[in-house]
């Protein structure tokens, strides 16, 4: 900040008579400051070292009361224990397919909305962009219980006849875990607001030229957002990776099972296995760190940019 | 316009069409096994009499009340420190954001066994310090407790990175003009900062209240709304009248409730920051 700046290099004056200069107490401040900062930085952070540390502990060191905090043994083979005691590569698989079309779904539909609602006057436009500032205000809650009840009753699907009955739909399916969620509102006002920023001559000039409007879409704006891709990709992602309380309500059967639920099923089924838990959720969690590590300038620049137009 | 096709029908049949048949469910009674009834505003009594979803009411305003507002404060305070020429600023703005990227499944696990009376890391740590050691999950007192430092912890990371990002485009021209005037450090705050800061604090109040009354995840690992429903949130009641006892209208009621909370409470923030400053 400027104000910092000004007492960093103005010389030291009569005022500083008292006894530390601006620079001693300068340091001060600092010290004082990457204290704070660091005892944050270890509240946050000593939960996933814990998770990580517990899963490479043997049953007495888990047992031990009060815990030691390195293990006095390094587990290793728990994580081959773990996937033995679950199919956490299932359901990780499951996580992952379902995520990558939700990924795939979204950029691609959610790109041409926002493109269109952005660039394109037609009948309605305005109408339809209200539309989707409404869905973004919609909570989850008030709509899961019907979209369930349209997936129980999806005609033709599941056993079910014409009208919906006789079978259980698209429960327990592809369909009902990747459909419902794979395209989000949010990320057509933010593909929305990326392609309005981009100058109209561009768009003029390919128009005269003959491109179609899908063509200018696709092969003249497109290429202009690619950081808007990578934000809204890595957005999506991690919040289907991440969902839990949709696939809990639409699977039966373990392999159908998300991580997310098969950790929480886990959990109950073998309530005291606390390495194995462990050794799970740090598997559920790690592809997300290490994503959010790559991406860290998109993920930041979603959030803020959201947040600051 | 054929461009928006695909994402208006989608929003249409899994949001449109979804809230319009809530909102109509809420006012019969529906077991999912028979034809649905029509018995008016019964529901929406119910709800609101029954002492359970009142509790989830008031449950969810206390946790509300703490990883909003609370937690606002805490995460711009965080962000003024790291808005200076620290050299391991991106170290502790990636340490103080990662769970926000977790799932919330996941965190809550690893705070369940953190909260372990027994083995647990938390009753460890006091030990050393001699607070004696508590049944932090299970204890009427301490249960809620427990639950919001979880919520404060995992949503503090976005708040923060959302002020940052404010903070850091504040223009700097007008701190030097306030400093030649001779306003101090805390007046300059006061009078120039936080009402720059309006517009991020307004979405990030609007999204974190959201995030808020849907806590689902925490609830359901940690404590299953207990005990003796002191952690239940109106979620949580929603899902167990649904799915657990299959009263489907009921649900859709309680369900309406919490959108017109939400509503209200974004429609008397927008009215308190002035006008449309949150506007996108």
């Amino acid at each position: 900040m400027a104000g910092i700046d000004l007492t960093a290099t103005s010389p030291r004056t009569s005022l500083d008579v008292v006894g530390r200069s601006p620079a001693s107490r300068r340091r001060l401040s600092r010290a004082a400051l990457y204290v704070a900062l660091s005892v944050i930085a270890v509240v946050m952070v000593v939960p996933f070292v814990w998770m990580v540390l517990t899963s490479l502990k043997t049953p007495a060191d888990i047992a031990a009361s009060p815990p030691t905090f390195l293990p006095t043994e390094w587990a290793w083979g728990n994580y081959a224990d773990a996937l033995a005691a679950a199919p956490f590569l299932t359901y990780a698989r499951n996580s992952l397919v379902i995520a990558v079309s939700h990924t795939t779904i979204n950029l691609l539909v959610a790109s041409m909305a926002g493109y269109a609602l952005a660039r394109l006057r037609f009948r309605g436009s305005e109408l339809v962009f209200l539309g989707f500032v409404a869905a973004l205000m919609i909570p989850t809650y008030t709509k899961i219980i019907p979209e369930f009840l349209i997936v129980r009753f999806m005609p033709l699907f599941g056993g079910n006849d014409i009208l919906g009955q006789g079978g259980t739909g698209w429960l327990d399916t592809w369909w009902a875990l990747i459909v419902p969620g794979a395209v989000t509102p949010f990320a057509v006002f933010l593909f929305r607001q990326f392609y309005l920023d981009l100058p109209v001559e561009l768009e003029e000039a390919a128009r005269l030229d003959g491109v179609s409007e899908l063509g200018i879409w696709a092969r003249i704006m497109t290429p202009l957002v690619k950081p808007a891709f990578i934000t809204v990709g890595l957005l999506t992602f991690e919040s289907s990776w991440n969902n839990f309380l949709w696939p809990l309500l639409v699977t039966r059967t373990d392999s159908m099972r998300v991580i997310q639920v098969g950790l929480s099923v886990f959990r109950t089924e073998n309530d005291t296995q606390w390495a194995f838990l462990m050794a799970g959720t740090t598997l559920a969690t790690l592809p997300m760190v290490v994503l959010f590590l790559l991406g860290q300038k998109y993920f930041v620049r979603g959030f803020a940019n959201a947040g600051i137009k | 316009m054929l461009m928006v096709a695909p994402a208006f029908l989608h929003a249409l049949i899994w949001i449109g069409i979804p809230v319009i048949a809530a909102f109509v469910l809420s006012f019969t009674n529906y077991d999912v096994l028979t034809q649905p009834r029509f018995t008016g505003i019964q529901n929406y009594v119910d709800a609101l009499t029954d002492p359970v979803f009142r509790r989830g009411m008031v449950n969810t305003l206390v946790y509300a009340f703490f990883t909003v507002p609370v937690a606002m404060g805490i995460a711009l305070l965080i962000a003024l420190m790291l808005d200076t020429q620290l050299r391991a600023r991106a170290l502790f703005r990636t340490a103080v954001f990662i769970p926000q990227v977790t799932a919330t499944i996941a965190v809550a696990l690893v705070w369940l066994w953190i909260y372990d009376p027994r083995n647990g890391l938390l009753n460890a740590v006091l030990g050393f310090f001699g607070i004696p050691a508590q049944n932090w999950l299970s204890s009427t007192t301490w249960a809620m407790p427990s639950v919001i430092v979880v919520g404060i912890w995992q949503g503090i990371g976005l708040k923060m990175l959302i002020y940052l990002a404010a903070l850091q485009s504040l223009p700097k021209d007008v701190y030097e003009a306030a400093s030649v005037d001779g306003a101090s450090k805390t007046r300059q705050f006061f009078s120039i900062t936080l009402p720059l800061l309006k517009p991020a604090t307004f979405f990030v109040f609007v999204t974190s209240v959201i995030s808020a009354f849907q806590a689902f995840d925490l609830i359901y690992i940690l404590t299953d709304g207990g005990p003796a429903n002191t952690t239940t949130m109106m979620t949580y009641e929603i899902y167990k009248s649904a799915f657990r006892e299959f009263r489907v209208g009921y649900a859709c009621a309680q369900s309406i409730i919490l959108f017109v909370f939400l509503l209200l409470l974004t429609l008397a923030n927008r009215r308190l920051n002035g006008g449309d400053s949150g506007r996108h």
